[in-house]
């Protein structure tokens, strides 16, 4: 039994592993008892979570799962995490989790559960599930249990706390490097630079060249290479932000860190090669809008004061652009066209539920910006939730059309029965089965009669019948009963006759027996059938009414209910599209606010560049210089 | 440059080296976002009520359990077969032709079990005949069929179109039998 409730529990949890939890075997294939449990594991393995929640419901109210009842209900939890219905999960598996529930089946529970609410960004419910957690999980998660609990921890800001799970801990490689960092990352939070540091560059000089730990090097170098510009070393800075790769995700931010570190030690001719390389890339980064202002910076440092102007100058006119840019993405949202774009892009088919993400962008004024968003957990878990609503929407519309041909086929229902029913019960007064099944009793017995007797001739052919009855006549025929030469002749040729009827009959008589007993069996499995359709017919024609009253009133009762709900879902609908749009907005008006300041620090630089510029003409006019 | 810039600019290092720190996702704290997500979660829930309430209906009037006939495509390891589409045929008559994803075909293999077609039928004798397309052992284009009688009696009736590898041949192998 707990075998079968893990590996059930295995497979709902499957998904929700990360790409280095997961495992590479998987469940295996499960054993469908129950065809509509099978169903249910269809349309969940195809990752249409709304359907496998419906169809299972269903299937549990009509008890159509009796081999899967507990694996049904575990089954029924895993759903509706999968559905972004943490607290119905929640609710499932404290239910299933009694007392009586093995502990490995608990703590795997709690741990999975713990995951799902983290990832939807509850961080301190997650802390609660994972508290619960005993000492029975497997070793196969026990390094991701540690992982979540100690970034847990650091969202919470228990840092110390974080540290104690985190320092000495000897686990699979990769976990290790994960663990490696958030150490270093509770270190330096905590204010123990030096420690975390040193951890942090561990991890820095990874050689796994796997994608993900490639990424996880990228951002240790990162994070310590600012670590240490803000505790003012850069010299320390410089060659930990030159590890991270050039064209990873943290390049951008490795290119401005690389131009500080150069020109915090006074370097700026050094600073100017990684900030013009980051000023020609895409503005939308704010590490690529501060190199505007970095790379005239440099030069005014190097007394190269017009080319500083003109620098200025150009990320006036470039931060000008930008603003309008905005503006129009502005606009765009606040026309409403923005969510059903990205709407747009997501395929039809695919899941909905908490695990989409949202890939692909659409090509709109306002995209170039939607990745600021895309990066907001809050953003993406809005738009999730949004389009689920929209999903179950478009769901109800489709069932109001539903109910209203089911209405229409209730009424024709209706309409029948009540024109065909004389016409029915006529046939049924016509169709005696009782009589027809007196007269198979009676046929039975003679033919029990005819084979205990062995009446040869009582299934003989009406010719054969005839036949003795005329040999048995003439027999009987008092010349038979002279004596002459001419009558004896004329007797035994009548009793050899009478003999080779009389055989012939004995020969076939068993088959004849055999063909009527068959017969009679296909008589009797006529008659059950008439019978078995006579009870159809007779429960239709008593139940019908009742029924059709039933379904009559459950359509009127749901009409009525689908209008509401889906007045409700509108509601929402328009409530999540405001938030959404704000949320959007608010993003890109702190864009512009960054811009706001980068433009006026700008001007001034400018001016003093300009002033510096027109000091020094004036010297060279004044006639103090001239002499 | 001004002190003020220079200041200004050391300042975002501490919002960029803050971001590099932040290992995690940012936790879903404002109350809007709380009570939207709420708000979805029993939206999520009395429409799913509904829809069990409508589904139930809609199986009780199109197909009452007396003269309900459920087709159901199962498979195991699908070693030997890799199944592209299942057609299949009731009393001569084509009700089924269906064509499989790759997630689909995942979804079998993992267990699930795909309703194909139900039906109402009459009871007495009925024969069901499927065919089932798709790559074969050394990936050549394999069909094959399976057929069976049976009676249709009073109360739902299921039947599993089965498609199982055969070790010791190597070869796939495909059944139709009534789902106990």
């Amino acid at each position: 039994m707990t075998r079968r409730i893990l590996t059930a529990l295995a497979l709902v949890c499957a998904l929700a592993a990360p790409p280095l939890a997961a495992d590479e075997d998987g469940p295996g294939p499960v054993v469908v008892r129950d065809p509509h449990y099978g169903e249910v594991l269809f349309h969940f393995y195809k990752g249409d979570y709304f359907s496998a929640i419906v169809r299972l419901s269903a299937a549990q109210e009509r008890e159509q799962l009796t081999h899967h009842d507990d694996e049904a209900e575990l089954l029924r939890g895993g759903l509706a995490l999968s559905y972004g219905q943490h607290d119905e999960a929640h609710k499932i598996f404290r239910n299933l989790l009694d007392g009586n529930t093995a502990p490995e089946v608990r703590d795997r529970t709690w741990f999975f559960l713990a995951k799902i609410r983290y990832q939807r960004g509850f961080v301190d419910a997650a802390a609660d599930a994972l508290a619960s957690i005993g000492d029975e999980l497997p070793k196969d998660l026990e390094p991701e249990r540690r992982m979540l609990q100690s970034q847990v921890y650091i969202e919470q800001e228990r840092f110390d706390e974080a540290i104690e799970l985190l320092d000495g801990w000897r686990g699979p490689a990769g976990w290790v490097d994960y663990a490696r960092f958030n150490l270093g990352v509770a270190l330096v939070r905590k204010g123990e630079f030096a420690e975390g540091a040193n951890w942090l560059d561990r991890v820095g000089r990874l050689t796994d060249d796997r994608p993900e730990m490639l990424g996880l090097r990228d951002k240790a170098n990162v994070a310590l290479g600012y670590t240490w510009l803000q505790n003012e070393q850069p010299a320390r800075a410089r060659p930990i932000l030159q590890r991270v790769r050039l064209n990873g995700p943290f390049s951008n931010k490795a290119l401005l860190g690389v131009g500080w570190a150069d020109s915090d030690r006074g370097n700026y001719r050094a600073a100017l090669t990684p900030w013009t390389e980051l000023s020609d890339r895409n503005l939308l980064d704010a590490a690529v809008q501060e190199s505007l202002l970095a790379v005239p910076y440099a030069l005014g440092k190097l007394d190269a004061t017009r080319q500083a102007a003109a620098r200025y100058e150009d990320a006036i006119v470039a931060f000008a652009n930008e603003q309008q840019r905005i503006e129009d993405a502005i606009a765009g949202i606040e026309s409403g066209e923005m969510i059903n774009r990205l709407l747009e892009n997501t395929a039809e088919s695919e899941a909905i539920g908490w695990y989409w993400r949202l890939d692909a962008m659409p090509d709109a004024t306002e995209s170039r910006y939607l990745y600021l968003l895309m990066a907001g957990h809050r953003f993406q878990e809005a738009l999730k939730n949004y389009r689920d609503v929209l999903e179950l929407r478009n769901n109800l519309l489709e069932w109001k059309d539903k109910v209203s041909v089911f209405q229409a086929m209730i009424d024709t229902r209706k309409a029948g029965y009540t024109e065909r029913l004389p016409r029915i019960e006529a046939g049924l007064e016509a169709a005696d089965i009782d009589a027809i099944r007196a007269r198979q009793a009676k046929l039975e017995a003679r033919l029990n009669r005819i084979e205990s007797e062995r009446d040869l001739f009582a299934l003989a052919s009406k010719r054969e019948r005839q036949l003795v009855e005329e040999l048995d006549l003439a027999a009987e025929h008092p010349t038979f009963a002279l004596s002459a030469p001419e009558v004896d002749d004329a007797r035994r040729r009548l009793e050899l006759m009478r003999g080779v009827l009389q055989w012939r009959a004995e020969k076939d008589f068993d088959a004849r027996v055999w063909r009527q007993r068959k017969l009679l069996r296909e008589t009797t499995r006529a008659i059950a059938l008439a019978e078995r359709a006579r009870l159809a017919v007779d429960d239709t024609r008593i139940n019908e009414p009742s029924r059709l009253v039933d379904f009559d009133h459950r359509v009127i009762q749901l009409s009525p209910r689908i209008d509401a709900k889906i007045a409700d879902l509108e509601l929402s609908l328009a409530a999540q599209r405001a938030y959404l749009h704000g949320l959007a907005i608010e993003a890109l008006r702190e864009q512009q606010r960054r811009l706001d300041t980068y433009t006026v620090q700008a001007r001034f630089a400018l001016a003093a560049v300009y002033d510096r510029a027109t000091a020094a003409r004036n010297d060279a006019e004044s006639p103090e210089a001239a002499q | 440059m001004t002190r003020g810039l220079e200041r200004m600019m050391k300042r975002l290092f501490g919002v960029l080296a803050s971001v590099a720190l932040l290992a995690v996702p940012a936790a879903a704290d404002d109350d809007m976002a709380r009570a939207l997500d709420s708000e979805v979660a029993d939206l999520k829930k009395e429409v799913l009520a509904l829809n069990r309430e409508l589904f139930l209906l809609e199986e009780e009037l199109l197909f009452p359990a007396n003269s309900q006939v459920a087709l159901f495509v199962s498979m195991d390891v699908g070693d030997f077969f890799a199944l592209d589409a299942v057609q299949v045929k009731i009393d001569g008559k084509e009700v089924a032709n269906y064509l499989y994803s790759e997630r689909e075909v995942e979804a079998l293999i993992r267990g699930g079990v795909h309703r194909i077609h139900v039906d109402n039928l009459k009871s007495g004798d009925h024969e069901i005949v499927a065919f089932f397309t798709g790559t074969g052992p050394q990936g050549r284009d394999y069909k094959r069929g399976a057929e069976l009688t049976f009676e249709k009696g009073l109360g739902a009736k299921y039947m599993e179109l089965r498609i199982s590898d055969r070790q010791s041949k190597l070869q796939p192998e495909f059944f139709i039998s009534e789902w106990e």
